[in-house]
């Protein structure tokens, strides 16, 4: 444990009410939560942890499993939606810890199912996401009205977040009822100290990026800057806030967003489309950094595909630039001389030609068109490859000095490496590289690049009829040696453009054959298609990587289901057949030894590799480190666990520069060795920098918030101005006077003593407590009496409503809905949909299908309309309304659904407390609604009720919602089809029988079965 | 005789009352004349349009009551067309939906006249539509439908489906994907910031967590449709 750790928590203990921390982020959170778990004791009661993230969830038990508190503090458990309500409640009541979601809490707090005063405290991660409408903040009111022992200690390593938004430390502070806020930057006295008394050893490299980076980078920044000069032409946004550094990060958005919102629907599409652009540009940014070039490309050729027909920059006159370098990187397109020898191209640049035997029929169709390929590899491999070279040539030097002498030392320094990467594909990319070389990966990537281009032929060509199949072999004519002229578009190569794709198709049909021989040679066990790959690949010398593989798997299954194809090609195959024992040696040798492989059958298939480069070769030569490979977005803690005792940190990053800090503090002996790879001149190191000032910004900012906060004023006024709001006056008279003259003594103590007090206010004003003390009795009963019930939708506690709703005094009853979202009276029923949600709901038809049934059930079905309180009240501007009737606009969809529903009600909200007004407003007069009849509504069958169903948590709802989108799957089908299936996996493999007895008929059985089976169209 | 001639009329009948009113230049898609007609405006056989603005309402607050009161029980669908035309709408526009609701009209809103007038209009226009547009049968296209089916899952979007699709072939092969799979695809592999950008989110989903979109599309086809209780 660091010291400093010790110190933010014995500050935190100090005031018994609980505070709120922020930390700078790295500064490992969860270490601290556990050392503080551990302080836990049965004695105190139960302590539940809200809002805690998967990843947060398992390091936290991580590092408290390690040294469990015989004392009481043990691990904490999860509790889940599955445990039955007899079970949550045994845990409530057991004095351990608890993760919890703040959905099964407040659902259990508001049905009475929590021995409140069984609870020592809670703690609240990700404070920074808080607000006074989240139902954080609705489990901390009730849960102080009910016992005013309990603490509440909140945490965030997010400083910048902290301070988006007015004043947001002291909101998020005065919704938690604390007052104590405690600022942990790393600058610090404590921490920096601590972090920095024995530094590691750090070596800062820095390596230039290639042309075509510099270009892409330069060009991609240019297009941003013309971005951002077109949005400062619109006025929307404040200037100074539109810097290119700025764009560089993802909080770039929220800027913009929280300047935007309030007028977005006021905002013309080009307005939006630069929004979105500018999110768009930084990840191209991001990704230029890393990913290789291949895959770069293919993330391009994605986008273009995707967004060609919106986007503004796409036609920008650099965009043009950051398209041609990316190709560039990957490969070359010229015209060759007619006639060029072959069968010598090993050039460092694994040029690759087109085959040499099929030249003659070939260059004569198609103008003697040459790929040649580049596949430029990352410049920072080459520096990490050197790095790790140079770390084993110390660590041979070190061991035959040093090895007899101390092996506790050794030990000690394990000589593990770790290399720490941004994401979970540059991690397997990189040790695919260390073992296979540069080559091997970034021949894989292109070949997969060149697969994915060539599904779109086989696609096209299936479309256009199964029977014309056979004469069309889409590039099988390249391997066979038959000139591909009956292929119309080389035929007649009318532009450049258009041979660049054959020349692609072409190459890509060549892998794609030599995958589809390599299934057929296997055909005969298909089960065993990995283990043939890996012993071929061990003859020849070569061990071959699971994606490999896989892809040979994949393009095997593929085959499997289109079988009716392949048994066509079987006919031009037929002559492949001969030749298959041949080409599957040749297959081997190409791998082993290209050049030899090649100039035998000058067959296209063949990867040509330098002898050099093979993989084997470099692992002999350079003999490697233990190397470990580590996403930083997976957000494990591998440092503890793995103790290396060199770190590469290949994508440099904040957060993690801090783990290794605490890392390096907390592991004294250990000689750390840290290396940091930048690209020089580029936005990598920009954004860091950026970074570590925003934080530090943020930081000085919380200071200065912290300085100037209200807070314990503040809160006598506030006590003050509720007893003689809410109390007998007279009564109370004492009491406030006392809590009054204190406020000018400004002595903790006496402000304990009021924060009790106010507690107890708090639980004689809240509409759901049950005990209390006598003096609130007589106004709380009062209150019961004119207590208006409301009936909610368990889903809808994921929204702020029904917190609302309790402030203003309603009694909520959570249950489970089948019809409506909130039920007001035996009469009124209410489907609530926040703008977004209105505009999909009626897409999918969800909408209609809601209000179908409302309308059968309820005597006044009504659609709630809620925007949000910091957008516009409007769905549009004027000038979107355009001139004619189109039935894609929301008019006419809101007009049609209230001309097909007459009875249908609909309310317009401005923002969630006039959704509460409302509410009150239509409940007047009404009876209170009946909790087992609403149950009842609409439920299909008799399948009975499951008790405490909360449904959303047990459905596995984004699923759901995939399903009822698929094709054939209709309102009426949908829940047989989840009954006899477990999952969506489960029923992509369904055949079409049984999909049928399900689906309720052939036809919608055969859609999805098609639906789910179709080729996908793929680039060009 | 009114009535026959209204049910003929392919026109908006507009009370004489609506005379001067600056809506009726915005009703141009539609033909419209004034007729002895008891509602603002006769949208059809069996629906009729009130129309307000919020400014009128704050100055006459019992105007609307006595209007809806004529009208008696001669038309299916009663629509109070509001036009909001004020900047603090919470009490005003809470008073008329309230009288609306409990008067059985249906509360429709516009923020301009072109607005407002669109509404009439389209009410005439689609008289006799069905109502499949909002029946969620969208479009048969196959890449439409994909992109459909795989953006109900969280944070995935468009470029995410071409990639996906481009990558595994189908969509079967999509939901059969490994999650090692999942994450070698640009732009997949990528976790997206959640927490930087929850502030303006966090009305909606307070308790959300950062989570990976690989993970999102793993579990959405892996995990079992029910989880077992």
């Amino acid at each position: 444990m660091v010291q400093f750790h010790e110190h933010i928590i014995s500050d935190l203990l100090e005031d018994p009410i609980g505070g709120l921390v922020v930390i700078s982020s790295g500064l490992s959170l969860s270490k601290l939560i556990s050392s503080l778990l551990s302080l836990h004791s049965a004695d105190e009661g139960t302590l539940l942890i809200l809002s805690a993230s998967p990843s947060q969830r398992r390091s936290i038990t991580v590092s408290s499993n390690p040294n469990p508190n015989p004392n009481g503090g043990a691990t904490p458990i999860e509790i889940t939606s599955e445990l039955p309500a007899h079970h949550r409640h045994a845990l409530y009541t057991s004095r351990g810890v608890y993760f919890i979601t703040s959905r099964i809490l407040i659902v259990d707090l508001l049905t009475s199912k929590i021995p409140t005063s069984q609870i020592a405290g809670i703690l609240i991660l990700n404070a920074h996401s808080l607000s006074e409408t989240s139902t954080e903040a609705f489990i901390v009111r009730i849960l102080r009205s009910l016992n005013r022992k309990a603490y509440v200690r909140a945490f965030s390593d997010k400083p910048h977040a902290m301070v988006a938004g007015f004043a947001k430390a002291e909101r998020i502070m005065k919704c938690l009822f604390v007052r104590k806020l405690h600022l942990w930057p790393r600058f610090q006295v404590y921490v920096s100290q601590e972090l920095e008394r024995d530094p590691p050893e750090v070596v800062d490299i820095r390596i230039s990026m290639t042309m075509a980076m510099k270009g892409i980078q330069k060009a991609i920044i240019e297009v941003m800057d013309a971005c951002l000069k077109e949005m400062r032409k619109t006025n929307k946004v404040d200037v100074e806030d539109l810097t290119v550094e700025n764009g560089l990060f993802k909080s770039f958005d929220e800027i913009i967003r929280r300047q935007l919102d309030p007028i977005w629907h006021t905002l013309g599409k080009k307005t939006k489309q630069l929004v979105s652009d500018l999110k768009t540009l930084r990840k191209l940014l991001d990704y230029l950094v890393r990913y290789d070039a291949v895959t770069y490309l293919k993330y391009l050729d994605s986008l273009r595909v995707s967004e060609s027909f919106r986007s503004v920059w796409i036609f920008a006159e650099s965009s043009y630039k950051i398209f041609e370098y990316a190709k560039k990187r990957v490969y070359l397109f010229t015209r060759s001389e007619v006639g060029k020898p072959s069968g010598q191209s090993n050039t460092v640049t694994g040029k690759r030609r087109k085959s040499k035997e099929n030249n003659d029929g070939k260059e004569a169709s198609d103008g003697g068109v040459l790929l040649q390929e580049v596949l430029e590899e990352a410049p920072k491999w080459k520096a990490l490859r050197d790095i790790l070279g140079e770390i084993e040539d110390e660590r041979q030097k070190h061991a035959s000095v040093s090895d007899e002498l101390v092996d506790t030392n050794l030990e000690e320094n394990n000589g593990i490496v770790l290399v720490a990467c941004r994401d979970e594909h540059s991690c397997m990319q990189l040790e695919e590289f260390i073992t296979n070389g540069p080559k091997k990966v970034m021949k894989d990537e292109w070949e997969k690049y060149l697969l994915s281009k060539v599904e779109l032929k086989g696609y096209q060509s299936r479309a256009k009829g199964a029977k014309k199949k056979p004469k069309q072999p889409k590039g099988f004519g390249i391997l066979n040696g038959v000139a591909p002229t009956t292929s119309k578009e080389n035929a007649e190569p009318s532009s450049i453009n258009k041979q660049e794709n054959d020349a692609l198709l072409a190459a890509a049909a060549e892998i794609r054959n030599l995958s589809k021989k390599e299934a057929g040679t296997e055909d005969p066990c298909p089960h065993h298609v990995g283990d043939e790959v890996t012993s071929k690949g061990k003859t020849t010398g070569k061990s071959k990587r699971p994606s490999r593989k896989r892809q040979n798997s994949e393009t095997q299954n593929e085959t499997g289901c289109n079988c009716k194809t392949s048994d066509k090609y079987g006919v031009s195959n037929s002559s492949n057949e001969g030749e298959k024992a041949d080409s599957d040696t040749i297959i081997g040798d190409g791998l082993q030894g290209g050049e030899e492989g090649t100039s035998l059958s000058g067959n296209g298939v063949l990867r040509k590799h330098n002898q050099e480069i093979t993989p084997g070769s470099m692992r002999k030569g350079k003999p490697l480190p233990p190397v470990h490979f580590h996403a930083l977005e997976s957000d494990h803690c591998m440092l503890d666990t793995l103790k290396p005792s060199v770190i590469i940190v290949y994508h440099p990053d904040m957060t993690f520069v801090r783990e290794i800090e605490v890392y390096n503090a907390e592991n004294p002996s250990r000689k750390l060795k840290v290396y940091f790879l930048f690209y020089e001149d580029s936005t990598e190191v920009q954004k860091f920098e950026a970074s570590i000032r925003r934080e530090n910004g943020a930081f000085e900012s919380l200071i200065r918030q912290k300085s100037m906060m209200m807070i314990p004023v503040d809160l006598r006024l506030q006590i003050f101005n509720r007893i003689t709001k809410y109390l007998d006056i007279y009564k109370y008279m004492w009491t406030a006077r006392i809590i009054f003259a204190d406020c000018d003594f400004r002595s903790d103590d006496h402000l304990l003593g009021l924060k009790d007090s106010f507690i107890e206010l708090q639980a004689s004003v809240s509409q759901n407590s049950i005990t209390r003390k006598a003096g609130g009795r007589r106004e709380a009963e009062k209150e019961m009496q004119a207590c208006e019930y409301v009936i909610v939708d368990m889903r809808e506690f994921m929204s702020s409503l029904p917190n609302v709703l309790h402030q203003k005094g309603m009694r909520i009853i959570p249950v489970t809905l089948e019809v409506g979202d909130y039920i007001l009276s035996p009469l009124i029923c209410v489907e609530r949909k926040s703008i977004q949600d209105l505009f999909g709901s009626f897409t999918s038809g969800r909408l209609y299908h809601q209000v179908e049934t409302m309308v059968r059930y309820y005597r006044m079905p009504i659609l709630l309309i809620e925007f949000s309180q910091d957008k516009s009240f409007s769905f549009q501007s004027a000038s979107d309304i355009g001139d004619d009737v189109t039935p894609n606009s929301i008019i006419s969809k809101l007009t049609l659904l209230a001309m097909h529903f007459p009875r249908l009600r609909i309310v317009w909200s401005r923002s969630l407390h006039a959704t509460a007004e409302i509410f009150a407003s239509l409940k007047a007069n009404q009876d209170e609604p009946d909790e087992t009849k609403a149950i009842r509504v609409g439920v299909p069958s008799e399948e009975g009720i499951v008790e405490n169903d909360v449904r959303a948590e047990n459905y596995n709802t984004s699923a759901v919602e995939f399903l009822r989108r698929l094709p054939g799957v209709t309102d009426s089908n949908y829940r047989a089809i989840m009954d006899a299936c477990n999952s969506l996996a489960d029923l992509a493999v369904l055949p079409v029988e049984k999909l049928a007895d399900l689906m309720g008929g052939q036809k919608a059985a055969r859609t999805l079965r098609e639906f789910l089976d179709a080729k996908y169209p793929t680039l060009l | 005789s009114s009535r026959t001639a209204v049910q003929r009329s392919n026109a908006i009948l507009v009370s004489h009352r609506q005379k001067g009113n600056p809506l009726l230049k915005h009703i141009r898609n539609v033909r419209w004349n004034f007729a002895d007609v008891i509602p603002d405006y006769v949208l059809g056989q069996n629906s009729c349009a009130l129309y307000l603005s919020l400014r009128y309402h704050l100055l006459h607050p019992d105007y609307l009551y006595y209007r809806i009161r004529e009208l008696q029980k001669n038309f299916r669908l009663r629509v109070v067309l509001c036009h909001v035309d004020v900047e603090d709408v919470v009490k005003p526009l809470l008073e008329v939906t309230r009288t609306a609701l409990l008067h059985d009209c249906t509360l429709l809103c516009g923020w301009s006249l072109e607005e407002c007038g669109r509404y009439l209009e389209t009410i005439k226009v689609y008289e006799n539509k069905p109502a499949d547009i909002i029946q969620g049968h969208m479009d048969a296209d196959y890449l439409s439908r994909l992109n459909h089916a795989l953006t109900a899952i969280r944070h995935v979007n468009k470029t995410d489906v071409v990639t996906l699709g481009s990558t595994f072939g189908s969509l079967s092969g999509i939901m059969d994907a490994s999650m090692e799979d999942l994450a070698r695809c640009p732009g997949i592999g990528e976790r997206k910031m959640l927490v930087e950008v929850l502030p303006c989110f966090s009305n909606m989903s307070p308790t959300f967590t950062p989570e990976s979109k690989v993970k999102r599309l793993y579990d959405t086809f892996h995990e079992p449709f029910k989880r077992v209780m």
